[in-house]
């Protein structure tokens, strides 16, 4: 009992250890972030002037609204993968971390954490962003009805691309083409929860009761369950040339 | 094929019937040695006769086709975590984070091996880098530093969690005269007074003869030849590549 105390204690030690690492590499190399929040501001900016341009001004949609954001944090989540294991990999770090006593599921899990920090910065600088530009007609939501939306409709679905992105950037690390394989191998992967994260949101944002989403919420919780399982079965195979 | 040296008789290395395939393509083929502890085995040949593959091999990097390694007795399907603290890599590829100072590279590593106590980490890393001349860098990113100091980085790293193996591929590529002069200065202190063993590819024959206890052959992926020290100078090793 007490050696797995003290296993699970040192395994979140390295798990801490290698996050760390990461989030300072990341703001060391800051540029890269803000090219990838520049994109998503720039989109944007170009999707509501757009709108603005045909429907003279009127406030957007929710439904508009939440699709363009989703959109874009689809493509945002390309850029990240890229930085999980693909970046070690072509750099040669992978390969210390792999000739260290770090299991492979600690190694995947930091990998996911770093992928849902990194995922909810930008998605906070955009959604904010996007409420001010695009002015979408939601109506006004109490305390609660904003935690939900940021719980679960905004959280919940992060934590899916997350652990979807990590399984794709591991998978696609040793290919030739990675540019190529990383965003054909995401869609097929994210497609079956494209519509319930887009559906949960509108929900939300209209203020509806966590009833009627639930079918939703489950569907994404379930997805990021399976993603998270098989990158747990396959890692050892993941992680090795 | 066993050799050594000096002083111990303990086998520390086995690689007994060895392959490794890829398609049908025969990458090493049956190779089999012993490493005694406390020697430094040169490992050459000419481009793509499996040096690297070997040394992977041997880390845990990747697996063999057929055969087994034994690092002190164990093997990397039931005792991988042990092994790996046993050993210290180098790689063509540096393991380095360019982003991140000397000091935080070997922070970073230290606590992925959790051989010190928090406190320890400092006065361990300014130990190494003193005694490699490297305390004016310490603070400095990797991406500052000269090939030279990157491979003392290097050397740091692979030490700082006291291993008994060091696998070395290619350490002297890129390095001038002064440097190689000066790791080949380190690796027999290493030898002489940290007692490791230490396995050594590398194109320089003019080096492997001056630090080697034994030279292995390596000719599209087989061993060609095994010479021990005292036929060094006798044979003409590029003769047999």
């Amino acid at each position: 009992m007490r050696d797995k105390k003290t296993s699970n204690k040192s395994n979140l030690k390295l798990f801490v250890t290698i996050l760390q690492k990461d989030i300072k590499t990341e703001i060391r190399q800051v540029n890269d972030i803000f090219s990838v929040i520049l994109f998503g501001i720039i989109s944007i900016f170009i999707f509501s002037s757009s709108y603005n341009t045909i429907n003279l001004g009127s406030s957007m949609p929710i439904e508009i609204f939440v699709t363009q954001i989703w959109l874009i944090i689809f493509f945002t989540l390309i850029f990240i993968m890229i930085k999980l294991f693909v970046q070690e990999k072509e750099r040669g770090t992978l390969d210390g971390l792999a000739t260290s006593p770090v299991s492979k599921n600690i190694l995947l899990t930091s990998k996911i954490v770093f992928c849902f920090i990194l995922l909810s910065f930008i998605e906070l600088i955009l959604i904010l962003f996007s409420f001010f530009i695009s002015i979408p007609s939601t109506q006004a939501l109490n305390h609660i009805e904003i935690l939900y939306y940021i719980l679960l409709g905004i959280v919940l679905p992060t934590l899916d691309l997350s652990v979807c992105g990590t399984l794709v950037s591991a998978l696609s690390m040793y290919s030739k083409n990675k540019s190529f394989v990383l965003p054909l191998l995401l869609f097929p992967i994210i497609l079956p929860i494209t519509s319930p994260i887009i559906s949960l949101n509108i929900k939300l944002l209209e203020g509806e009761l966590l009833s009627l989403v639930l079918m939703e919420i489950l569907f994404v919780v379930a997805h990021a369950i399976l993603m998270f399982s098989i990158l747990i079965l396959v890692s050892e195979e993941l992680l090795s040339e | 094929m066993s050799f050594n040296m000096n002083k111990s008789d303990r086998i520390l290395l086995e690689c007994d019937n060895v392959s490794k395939q890829y398609g049908f393509f025969f990458a090493l083929n049956k190779i089999s040695f012993n490493v005694k502890e406390n020697t430094i085995l040169g490992i050459v040949g000419a481009n793509g006769a499996g040096k690297t593959t070997l040394i992977k091999i041997l880390s845990g990097l990747r697996s063999p086709t057929s055969g087994k390694v034994l690092i002190s007795g164990m093997n990397y399907k039931d005792n991988n975590r042990d092994i790996k603290r046993l050993i210290g890599t180098i790689s063509s590829k540096s393991f380095l984070y360019e982003e991140l100072s000397i000091y935080e590279n070997l922070k970073f590593y230290s606590k992925l091996y959790s051989v010190y106590e928090k406190h320890e980490f400092k006065e361990k890393i300014e130990q190494y880098a003193d005694k490699f001349n490297l305390s004016d860098w310490i603070f400095e990113p990797i991406s500052y530093l000269s090939t030279g100091m990157k491979q003392k980085v290097e050397i740091i790293r692979i030490l700082i969690h006291n291993p008994s193996i060091l696998l070395l591929d290619e350490p002297f590529s890129g390095l001038d005269f002064n440097s190689i002069k000066l790791l080949i200065k380190i690796l027999n202190d290493l030898r002489e007074n940290e007692n490791l063993t230490i396995i050594l590819t590398t194109h320089k024959i003019e080096v492997i003869q001056q630090i080697c206890d034994a030279i292995l052959i390596l000719k599209r992926g087989k061993i060609n030849k095994f010479v021990p020290k005292t036929e060094m100078n006798k044979i003409k090793i590029e003769s047999y590549f």
